[in-house]
């Protein structure tokens, strides 16, 4: 460990920390916007500068090794000043269009300037005209007059997927990112530029001009695309969800999330849920003694444990079988982030099974279940995208006359007179508490988020339902129950409000 | 007078056709020292370039046997890289050295390496030089014929391969880690330092990059001894230097002069100015070297410490000669242009600042200018100077500065008598 002193605070890091590292660590502000934790340094913005002591000249933190004594600081006049021209330098050709830019409100530009900017423009010439509304990809829009050739994009293509697809062009106040030879920036992890970009350069061409950002509440949760588990923050409002970004987690996802993982806050949104339950009084009826019960490893492990407790409870004859999306590509990975298993939690399933005794057999379609003439309970996966025989299963199992129980997060169309069947409507991942195991065991804790169906509850509550006497009450109640700050879309202009 | 003030030591036989080829360089006594300098020890010859005091004469001006002293001390593999780039407006010294005197810099390599164990050396040069390209190639084939390249040369055990390196014509390619970038086949754009080249240079191996006017002038170090070389020159500038007058003279060209010749001598040198002219300014070192006005002219003399006390610098020596024929705006536009097209881009305060000099020059130039401009332009170069990765930053600056700092009535002047809004005002007068 070396001693060191940044502005003023004492403090120990281990050898080989940059200086930026150490003001950060420090707590102390210092202004950049090519440095990234999770990429090589470029050493091109020049505004985390700083005084070394013993050093005539300002130092970039980023290029700076701490050494064993350093004391350095950011807060002298001369520093500001520099930092203030730093800005000035980024800003001067930088199109003044923050209404209409989608990064507006969490641009670093704007926020760096309200910290260390602050000054009056000097620049009374017309700014340099560049391209803009260039499609890199599929996924990504560039808008090269608002770059400001950090080159962190650049770098995340050299050194995190390798894929190389992009490059700075020309040269001088003419240098511009663009792609080689116009091939395309189609990678899995596309749209990682965009979450680095500390501009409005890059943006998503999922999510721009749907929300302004600071209409949009974040909440830490765990990307239930694969068994990787990767901890992101989904951004949401009264409308429902609108994006999901990665957020730093050591041990599972660094820095960076896959495009897939970026696409499943869909099936969470109202539109896409079953928002009411069917037959639900079908649950307080005297069953059958003999229960089939069909799952996946969509489920957090508190669900499996209570549901696994009461199938042990029940005196009934139970058969549980594990539905598999894709087994034979279930041990894929990219050397990255994504994985063939495509569910969050099969290390959390596997291991409940194990600890309550509870055999999974594997699912293969309902062949075989002609036979059976007792209960069967169907809990759909949510993200039902990932499991190719989701349709057909699904077509089979309502044409049953079994007593079936379908759990759905999805949409199920049913025909409300075929009394046999009734469908109660889960939660997805958002809304519940819980933890999924990802593919080594990390535990990763779920936080809910705003209820988006009222009647909707995880499978631990229901099962708490069904287990208790008055089930029919409790759902009654739970009809009443409101979605937590749903509004509809454009309700000002509608209902004619005022602003 | 003029002639006596020459001191000849590289390029005594520089008028000779024939200096050119393997013959005529050998008739010249070519190749002799690279045989006296195989029977010294590699450090020995280091330690000579270092007492003899020379100072690389690509620009900068760092101690060449100090940075020599810099490479790791093992045996493991590392590069010499000469910086034949010259891309410095002014300059065209290089040029005609390896025009004349390709094995010149060839034996000079081949000492250098020698002395700092490098096995494999390229010669980078500059792109629009398609002429000295050819003929270092040509030297090169030649020198590896008569056994002075290859495999153990002169019976002396020591193998080294040199090849030639073509730029496509970027000034930033003749900054030492733009021009190593260039040469791994990226875009040719400076390094971040530390780490400095001589620890972490091409391909990440020790690197030593050396200027061709340096490298050739170990060979009169060598053969004559350190002591005859420090007798040259001034205590801290030793030796002699090749200076690329160019500008209001009446003979242009490079001379070879001790360092610590009085200027104005050596514009006398060059025929002094055009009839009729007197002096205005003098670009010393380059056109990235802070201007002399013609008072400062007076007692400068052309060595390192001199010029550095006057404000300005040595640079690459080549002396840019400017009478009162010339508009200072219209030669600073003209120098804000060029930092402004050559600019790599990397760094935001060079990328944007050249860009807004040059527009602010111009401004000014063109008769829209204003008279906050000129402090704009103070304060704009100000802050690039000693702000990014590489010099181009300063070599912008400096020169905005001089020319404005030094020349303030001359461009006030032009902004009152140019701007638009003036024209409007005196025909309404008249």
């Amino acid at each position: 460990m070396l001693k060191c002193n940044i502005n003023g605070v004492d403090l120990e890091v281990p050898e080989g920390t940059k200086l930026i590292e150490a003001f950060l660590k420090a707590e102390q502000k210092i202004a950049h916007y090519c440095w990234h934790p999770g990429l090589s340094v470029a050493g091109v913005c020049r505004l985390c500068m700083c005084e070394i002591e013993g050093n005539p000249r300002l130092q970039i933190a980023c290029n700076t090794e701490v050494q064993e004594g350093m004391v350095a600081s950011n807060q002298s006049e001369k520093v500001k000043e520099t930092v203030r021209w730093g800005m000035d330098f980024h800003l001067i050709n930088h199109p003044l269009d923050c209404p209409i830019c989608d990064q507006a409100g969490e641009c670093g530009l704007q926020e760096q300037y309200m910290e260390y900017g602050q000054y009056t423009p000097s620049m009374a010439h017309a700014k340099v005209k560049k391209r803009k509304v260039v499609s890199l990809g599929s996924k990504v829009v560039l808008d090269s007059e608002r770059c400001i050739l950090c080159s962190r994009c650049v770098r995340f293509t050299d050194e995190v997927t390798k894929t190389h697809e992009l490059g700075i062009f020309n040269r001088g106040d003419k240098s511009e990112i663009g792609t080689f030879h116009d091939k395309p920036l189609e990678n899995k992890y596309a749209v990682n530029t965009v979450d680095i970009c500390p501009v409005g350069a890059l943006t998503s061409k999922e999510f721009r001009f749907k929300q302004r950002v600071w209409y949009l509440k974040d909440e830490k949760t765990v990307c239930p695309g694969c068994s990787t588990g990767c901890s992101v923050k989904v951004y949401h409002n009264q409308e429902g969800l609108f994006r999901v970004k990665p957020e730093y987690d050591a041990e599972v996802n660094e820095h960076w999330m896959c495009d897939e993982g970026r696409g499943v806050f869909d099936w969470v949104n109202r539109q896409n849920r079953q928002s009411y339950s069917v037959n639900a009084e079908n649950m307080e009826k005297p069953s059958s003694s003999e229960l089939k019960l069909i799952l996946t490893a969509q489920q957090t492990v508190e669900e499996y444990e209570s549901l696994f407790e009461y199938l042990k409870s029940s005196n009934k004859k139970v058969e549980v079988y594990y539905w598999k999306n894709n087994p034979d590509k279930f041990d894929d990975f990219d050397n990255l982030l994504i994985r063939g298993d495509k569910n969050p939690n099969t290390k959390g399933l596997l291991e409940t099974a194990v600890k309550h005794d509870i055999t999974l057999n594997p699912f293969s379609g309902f062949d075989g279940f002609e036979s059976f003439e007792g209960d069967i309970w169907f809990i759909l996966p949510e993200n039902k995208a990932v499991y190719p025989l989701y349709e057909q299963y699904v077509e089979k199992a309502l044409k049953l006359e079994n007593n079936l129980t379908i759990f759905a997060v999805p949409k199920v169309k049913v025909d409300k007179t075929k009394k046999n069947i009734s469908i109660l409507p889960l939660k997805t991942y958002f809304e519940k508490d819980g933890h999924f195991l990802n593919f080594n065991g990390l535990k990763r804790q779920l936080k809910p988020g705003p209820l988006q169906v009222s009647s909707a509850l995880a499978l631990n509550e229901w099962v708490s339902f069904v287990k208790s006497d008055d089930f029919g009450d409790q759902v009654d109640l739970l009809s009443k129950r409101k979605s937590e700050g749903f509004r509809k879309k454009n309700e000002m202009t509608q209902t004619g409000g005022g602003l | 007078m003029s002639k006596a003030i020459e001191s000849k030591l590289l390029t005594e036989y520089y008028d000779d056709p024939h200096y050119m080829s393997f013959e005529g360089y050998t008739k010249r006594k070519g190749y002799e020292v690279l045989k006296k300098a195989f029977k010294m020890k590699p450090e020995e010859i280091v330690a000579e370039v270092k007492a003899s005091g020379l100072r690389g004469r690509g620009g900068a001006g760092f101690p060449t046997g100090v940075k020599w002293g810099f490479l790791p001390k093992n045996d493991k593999k590392r590069f010499l890289l000469c910086n034949a780039d010259e891309g410095e407006p002014g300059t065209f010294k290089d040029r005609m050295m390896m025009e004349k005197a390709p094995h010149q810099l060839i034996e000079g390599m081949i000492i250098s390496a020698y002395a700092v164990n490098a096995h494999k050396s390229y010669i980078y040069i500059r792109g629009e030089y398609t002429d000295c390209l050819r003929i270092v190639k040509e030297a090169i084939d030649e020198a590896y014929a008569k056994g002075l390249l290859g495999k153990n040369i002169l019976g002396s055990g020591f193998d080294h391969d040199m090849d030639v390196y073509s730029g496509a014509g970027a000034y930033i390619c003749g900054e030492e880690t733009g021009m190593i970038s260039s040469l791994e086949g990226l875009k040719g754009q400076p390094k971040l330092k530390p780490p400095f080249p001589a620890i972490q240079g091409y391909l990440k191996f020790p690197t030593i990059v050396n200027n061709v006017e340096t490298l050739a002038a170990v060979i009169p170090i060598i053969e004559k001894g350190a002591d005859f070389y420090k007798s040259l020159g001034t205590e801290k500038s030793t030796g002699t230097k090749l200076f690329s007058v160019s500008g209001d003279v009446v003979q242009p060209g490079n001379y070879e002069v001790e360092l610590g010749t009085p200027l104005m001598d050596l514009i006398e040198l060059c025929g002094g100015l055009k009839p009729g002219r007197s002096l205005k300014a003098v670009i010393p070192g380059g056109s990235s070297a802070p201007v002399l006005t013609a008072d400062e002219c007076v007692d400068a003399t052309m060595d390192y410490e001199n010029l550095s006390a006057k404000g300005s610098m040595l640079g690459s020596g080549a002396v840019i000669v400017i009478d009162d024929s010339h508009s200072m705006v219209d030669l600073l536009t003209v120098i804000m242009h060029f930092y402004h097209h050559e600019s790599c881009g990397q760094c935001t305060p060079c990328r944007e600042g050249t860009g807004w000099l040059e527009k602010l020059v111009k401004g000014i130039l063109k008769g829209s200018g204003r008279v906050e401009d000129l402090d704009l332009i103070l304060r704009v170069a100000n802050n690039m100077k000693g702000r990014t990765i590489c010099a181009l930053s300063d070599a912008a600056a400096l020169p905005a500065l001089s020319f404005v700092e030094k020349f303030r009535l001359e461009f006030e002047q032009h902004i009152r008598t140019q701007s638009p809004v003036r024209e409007r005002e005196t025909t309404s007068h008249a």
